[in-house]
């Protein structure tokens, strides 16, 4: 409710405001849009680019060159600029989001170097250095956005605009995605999120608000010359994001308007403090936002959050999302595995392994620490493909394929060290369990669509239907960072039951538990497989398995040793001699 | 195209190279031992022989004032922390730095000069470390990404101060050509390539043989595991950005005879070092030095058949290149943060 | 008692009497606006020309009796969007009567739009034609001070012919001013017979240009011009001679300031460039016109600054104060400053009216249809790099 009040005080103030400040603003708001836009790329998604300017400029010099040399209404260049920019965007994203580490950025700050010395070189086309001047100003219809004044309404509307759509993707299953992304794609993946593609995704869309940015620009200045659009812009677009707090839109908007009044506050008192023999703008920038980095190395915004009112947690209704579909009837091989053998290198993790999990069983997969059982795990959910064997789910050849493909039939897992998302809160990480059951796309998730129509609300109620079987629905809105391990781990296992999964996937899940936690815990597992959930668990815990599985595989050095029920496992002597190393005497 | 064109070009693409892998590899050094893409190394590469052409000319240089300024905050800092003798060194260090340099700058000793602006690099390096950087060891790259960038506007800014807008000359340690073939070269460039070569060796040797290399790449990759082990974090990050000033320093005292010097001419070698450094995979120095080559050598060549985009053809060429490199490591895992 | 309050009152009364008559005989503040760009690529032009406004502003703060000159100087790096910024700065919160700039052609056109608009003349300091041409509703605010790129050139292209020149090769900045010369070049040259056969750049940072001259040289031009300034246009002729050529070199006229010299040393010698007169006032002939201007910008900056400091970008604020000073003052007789717009448009008039004026770079005459103010045969002198200085080999005054 305050926000929209503050809102509203702002637009209201903009007739009021002093003429130069009224520039200033428009400033302000064209860099808030572009830092949005790095707010999604890397304040969500963690991808750190250094050409957002070239994307402004694209657009800028789209729309510079149509308006004056073919004299197109500038609301047609506008859906010109953007759609080049997209494709840009596609192309030169197609490149660089499969850029790992410090390829990404260092590739945004090739193609920026490329387009800004091809800006101002391709003479006949762009007006080389000197640019293009005499650019029209906008017109709504009898309106003309000429003025500062007038033109802050623009402006400062789509910042405002922008910035909500950019809360409702952040508060939608694409945010959770992108959020996954960033920090593990491993689990990100494991939840069908396909990495690649919601990578460009956010990439274009970064660079459609850069786009749009340069067109706003461009009608602004009425001027289009490299400069605005070369490495150093790119580069203090990124600092006003990073020194507002880029991982809240509150931050970026924080990061633009201080860096923005800075500028122009330093022009007025450095000489009075320090003569005007020498310019110290530039030296006084650097220093405090190098101060800036020290005291608050998160950005900014972070100090002004604890003095807002408090997010209010989503009201979770009641309906939860459709069951997916069963795709076999009952008792039959759920999972199959055949042959299996991986290699990585010289090394043998798991040779030609074989055994199959019925519909509705508990299986257990135990071995020796380095017996390949995680390996085994990471190739049935596909993190990478066999060297040789195959694996089949509900008859369909899943061994080979990426993890986005084979979650979506049925198959959730957890891992062995808790892969969550500190940041987010419970409820959230669970809800990424949801990813797969879910269907708006990035698009739908900006206007809100998928709160419209229910979706978003359903995923978190299942969210909040799963961590209720767990026993943590008392922590839903609780930062998951501030779990203990047992909890951390319940909440993995709510994260796979959120996707109703058919094989879960349990990857030593009670390793590092206390007694009474362990109990728990099986009860759960008990309760789950009694509803109908094949597991698949690794575990070293053998009172667990034993009480809890109807069957056993064991591995050793990458190879089935043994397998069959717990109590003819147990006392199998090959099986005791890997374990414990000596012929043992089984008494009875 | 004949055989001396190409032969001119190609020493010119190894010369650049050269520049260009001195800068890749204290940004290698840096980065692999810190985490910190120190982008100003670009400024201290010109400030050595700023300092230098100020103090030979008899006058006292501002970056003189700035290091000792750095060295107090230092001690300063210390003070505050708590520390009592210690503290008292980075003090003494500004006085030592200004009286010195006023003793130099009045004699006009090209000796003195020499080695008051090597130090007063290695003292900026590793001050900077010691103020922005060490007091925050658990940030994210991207932070130090962006401070480093503040720094480097500082610097350049003060640069513009210091040293006025113009290039200054300064004699060479060689004087005169040597006749390579049908090319010939400066005596300096040996000089440059030597000391090159020296660092890159060097560094592989210290890195990938000595146990204290060693210590100090653990702390980059697992800080927690390195303090565990013993290796002091601090320690290792000081290390590192002094080693880093001195190569830098020693490299642009050596380099200005051949190119002058200017407060403005070191971001842009230092980012086309940071694009051989990666193309080295940010790790390997070999690579980033074979890296730097490359990138001076298709320069060159570009200066010669399409001047003008000679730097749009270096950077967008780079892309197919990262592309390939991707490819080899594929993975599912995620980007850094 | 009361006696005692009434004397008090009136003194009261006439204490404020006298300070209301010490008030309004204080000096009235004229804020003149500058915007230069003293940091960035062009900063090598830009900190002479804020340093000389410094100067101004002190020496010539209370020339206009009663009214005091302030000069709010702003930086604009190099970019133009800083540079509207500062404009709409200037112009809305200091309330200047006319604004300075930029040095640079970009910004100073960025500016063009906001003075145009805000009815404030502006004295822009970059060296395009198309800042002031044509004088249209927006552009009659703005009037330029430097000679153009396009006038230079002329004083080139002759010397071309003279010396029987038939191909040039041109190496310049990949930048405004780079492009600007290449510009003015390749249309001039044609002309007079002139081909160009060569077009390379490079940046203001690199450290070598063995490409660009390379092929250069294998175009084989008569003469090379170097579209470049200040130390690095040292670069390409310090190549171009290590390589063997033997043939002419041209520079703009942005080598010609003392410190550029200096560096360049033995590797300059013999460049021909055409710079204004004010550079090698001393050798002027007597009659030419910017003889006494130009000698008296010399005598105040040195000064200041220290013998053989004079730049030629400096002398463009002596003009400046030439043309501004009896503008003002002639203003000031039409409006008043209480009527801020009704000021800015006089003043604009009034530069408008000048006619004749002789400055340092040249005799100033604008008019209603020519704001570029320059003629070429005032504006430009020809000269040679002789043993490290600027020896005049040829002015263009006409012929008498």
């Amino acid at each position: 409710m305050i926000r929209w009040i503050l809102l509203g005080l702002a637009f209201a103030a903009i007739p009021f405001l002093p003429p130069f400040y009224l520039t200033l603003l428009n400033f302000m708001a064209i860099s808030a849009v572009v830092a949005l836009g790095l707010y999604l790329l890397t304040g969500l998604a963690g991808m750190s680019s250094f050409g957002q300017a070239a994307f402004m400029g694209l657009a800028a010099y789209t729309t510079a060159i149509a308006t004056t040399r073919w004299e197109w209404s500038p609301w047609t260049s506008l859906i010109v600029a953007l759609a080049l920019c997209g494709l840009a965007a596609v192309v030169l994203g197609s490149v660089t989001v499969r850029l790992k580490g410090h390829y990404l950025p260092l590739a945004t700050i090739a193609w920026q170097m490329a387009l800004s010395i091809l800006m101002g070189n391709l003479v006949s086309v762009t007006g080389g250095h000197g640019g293009i001047s005499e650019i029209p100003a906008l017109r709504l219809g009898p309106l003309s956005l000429r003025d500062p004044r007038e033109y802050g309404f623009l402006t400062l509307g789509c910042a405002v605009l922008l910035a909500l759509a950019c809360a409702q993707l952040a508060s939608s299953r694409m945010g959770r995605a992108l959020r996954a992304a960033r920090g593990d794609g491993v689990v990100a993946a494991s939840f069908g999120v396909n990495l690649p593609l919601i990578r460009l995704q956010v990439f274009v869309l970064a660079a459609l608000y850069a786009g749009l940015a340069g067109w706003l620009h461009a009608h602004f200045l009425r001027f289009v010359n490299p400069q605005p659009f070369g490495l150093e812009a790119s580069m203090r677009y990124v600092i006003m994001a990073v020194a507002g707090g880029v991982d809240r839109i509150g931050g970026v908007f924080l990061g633009t308007g201080l860096l923005t009044l800075l500028g122009s506050w330093l022009q007025d008192i450095l000489p009075v403090l320090f003569g005007r023999t020498a310019q110290y703008e530039v030296i006084a920038y650097g220093l405090i936002l190098a101060g800036i980095l020290l005291l608050a190395p998160r950005g900014l915004w972070p100090f002004l959050e604890a003095y807002l009112p408090r997010h209010r947690p989503p009201l979770i209704s009641g309906h939860t999302l459709p069951a997916p579909p069963t795709p076999i009837p009952r008792s039959e091989v759920l999972l199959e595995v055949r042959n299996l053998t991986k290699n990585f290198g010289g090394l043998v993790a798991v040779n030609g392994i074989s055994f199959a999990v019925h519909r509705g069983e508990v299986v257990g997969l135990i071995g020796p620490n380095g017996a390949g059982k995680t390996t085994c795990f990471n190739l049935i959910t596909g993190l990478y493909p066999p060297t040789r064997g195959e694996i089949r789910f509900a008859g369909h050849l899943i061994s080979g394929r990426p993890p986005f493909f084979i979650h979506p039939l049925g198959i959730a897992r957890t891992f062995q060290q808790p892969h969550l998302f500190g940041e987010m809160t419970v409820l959230e990480n669970v809800a990424l369990g949801t990813y797969s059951r879910t269907r708006s796309g990035m698009l739908a998730c900006l206007v809100g669509w998928d709160k419209l129509r229910g979706e978003e609300q359903a995923a978190l109620a299942e969210a909040y239907r799963a961590l209720e079987r767990v026993g943590l629905a008392h922590l839903a809105h609780e930062k998951a960072g501030k779990l203990p391990l047992a909890q951390q781990r319940l909440l993995e296992i709510a994260r796979a039951l959120a996707s109703s999964p058919q094989l879960l996937l349990l990857d030593e899940p009670a390793a590092g538990l206390r007694a009474r936690e362990k109990q728990e815990l099986a009860q759960l597992l008990r309760r789950l497989a009694e509803g109908g959930t094949s597991i698949l668990i690794v575990d070293h815990d053998m009172d667990l398995i034993m009480g809890l599985v109807d069957r056993v595989v064991v591995m050793h050095y990458g190879e089935k040793l043994a397998e069959g029920a717990p109590e003819g496992v147990q006392r199998n002597p090959r099986v005791l001699e890997a374990y414990l190393g000596l012929p043992v005497e089984v008494a009875g | 195209m004949d055989a001396t064109i190409l032969g001119l070009l190609i020493a010119d693409g190894i010369t650049s190279g050269v520049i260009y892998g001195l800068l890749a590899i204290t940004l290698v050094l840096v980065f692999t031992v810190t985490r910190v893409l120190f982008v100003p190394m670009g400024e201290l590469l010109m400030y050595a022989p700023l300092t230098y052409a100020l103090l030979v000319d008899h006058k006292l240089p501002g970056s003189l004032w700035l290091g000792a300024a750095f060295l107090v905050a230092w001690g300063v800092l210390d003070l505050l922390g708590g520390a009592r003798r210690a503290g008292l060194f980075p003090f003494a260090g500004a006085a030592v730095l200004v009286g010195f340099g006023t003793w130099a700058a009045s004699t006009g000793s090209p000796a003195l000069a020499w080695l008051l602006a090597v130090g007063v690099v290695v003292l900026m390096g590793i001050s900077t470390y010691r103020l922005f950087f060490e007091p925050i060891p658990h940030a994210s790259v991207l932070t130090y990404l962006i401070l480093s960038l503040g720094l480097h506007f500082v610097l350049q800014g003060l640069g513009l101060v210091f040293f006025g807008p113009e290039q200054y000359r300064i004699a060479p340690l060689l004087p005169g050509e040597a006749q390579l073939g049908p090319v010939p070269l400066p005596r300096q460039n040996f000089a440059v390539y030597g000391l090159a070569l020296v660092w890159v060796l060097a560094l592989y040797g210290f890195f990938s043989r000595s146990l204290y290399g060693k210590a100090l790449l653990a702390c980059a990759i697992n800080r927690r595991g390195a303090r565990l082990t013993g290796i002091r974090i601090r320690d290792a990050g000081r290390v590192a950005f002094t080693l880093a000033s001195l190569i830098c320093a020693l490299g642009g005292m050596l380099l200005a005879p051949l190119t002058n010097a200017a407060y403005f001419m070191g971001f842009i070698p230092s980012l086309k070092g940071f694009v051989a450094a990666v193309l080295g995979g940010l790790v390997s120095y070999p690579l980033a030095a074979v890296g730097a080559i490359l990138v001076g050598t298709l320069e060159a060549f570009s200066a010669f058949y399409a001047s003008a985009y000679k730097e749009a053809i270096v950077f967008a060429l780079l892309l197919p290149i990262l592309f390939v490199q991707s490819l080899r490591t594929l993975e599912i895992g995620g980007v850094e943060e | 008692m009361r006696r005692w309050m009434v004397l008090g009152l009136a003194a009261c009364v006439v204490l404020a009497g006298l300070l209301g008559v010490g008030y309004a005989q204080a000096p009235r503040v004229i804020r003149i606006g500058v915007v230069v760009s003293a940091t960035g690529p062009a900063a090598a032009l830009g900190i002479p020309v804020r340093n000389a406004f410094l100067l101004y502003e002190e020496l010539f703060r209370d020339a206009i009796p009663g009214y005091r000159i302030q000069y709010i100087i702003l930086d604009d790096a190099t970019n133009p969007t800083l540079a509207v910024q500062n404009a709409r700065k200037l112009i809305a919160e200091d309330r200047v009567v006319l604004i300075a700039g930029s040095t640079v052609s970009v910004s100073a056109l960025a500016m063009v739009d906001v003075t145009g608009e805000a009815g404030v003349p502006q004295m822009a300091m970059g060296a395009t034609q198309n800042i002031v041409h044509p004088v249209d509703e927006k552009r009659r605010w703005v009037f330029l001070l430097p000679q153009t790129a396009a006038s230079a050139i002329q004083a080139v292209t002759l010397d071309m012919r003279l010396r029987g020149i038939r191909t040039v090769g041109y190496i310049g900045f990949n930048d405004v001013w780079g492009e600007e010369w290449w510009t003015s070049l390749s249309a001039a040259a044609p002309n007079l017979g002139i081909r160009v056969v060569a077009n390379e750049r490079y940046a203001r940072a690199d450290t070598s240009v063995t490409g660009q001259v390379l092929r250069l040289l294998a175009a084989r031009p008569d003469a090379v011009l170097v579209g470049a300034s200040g130390t690095p246009a040292v670069l390409p002729q310090r190549t171009l001679r290590e390589r063997g050529y033997r043939g002419i070199i041209y520079h703009t006229h942005a080598i010609g300031d003392p410190d550029v010299l200096r560096v360049g040393g033995k590797d300059l010698e013999g460049a021909l460039l055409p710079v204004g007169p004010v550079v090698v006032a001393e050798q002027l002939p007597d009659n030419h016109p910017s003889k006494r201007p130009a000698l008296e910008h010399k005598r105040i900056y040195e000064s200041r600054y220290g013998p053989g400091s004079v730049s030629q970008f400096g002398a463009h604020v002596h003009d400046f104060w030439l043309i501004v000073r009896p503008a003002l003052e002639r203003a000031l007789r039409r409006a008043s400053l209480d009527n801020l717009p009704a000021f800015r448009a006089a003043l604009r008039d009034e530069i408008e009216a000048t006619r004749n004026l002789p400055g340092a770079h040249g005799v100033f005459t604008y008019s209603p249809i020519d704001h570029l103010g320059h003629r070429f045969e005032y504006s430009n002198v020809f000269v040679q790099v002789q043993g490290g200085r600027l020896k005049l080999l040829r002015t263009f005054l006409p012929r008498q």
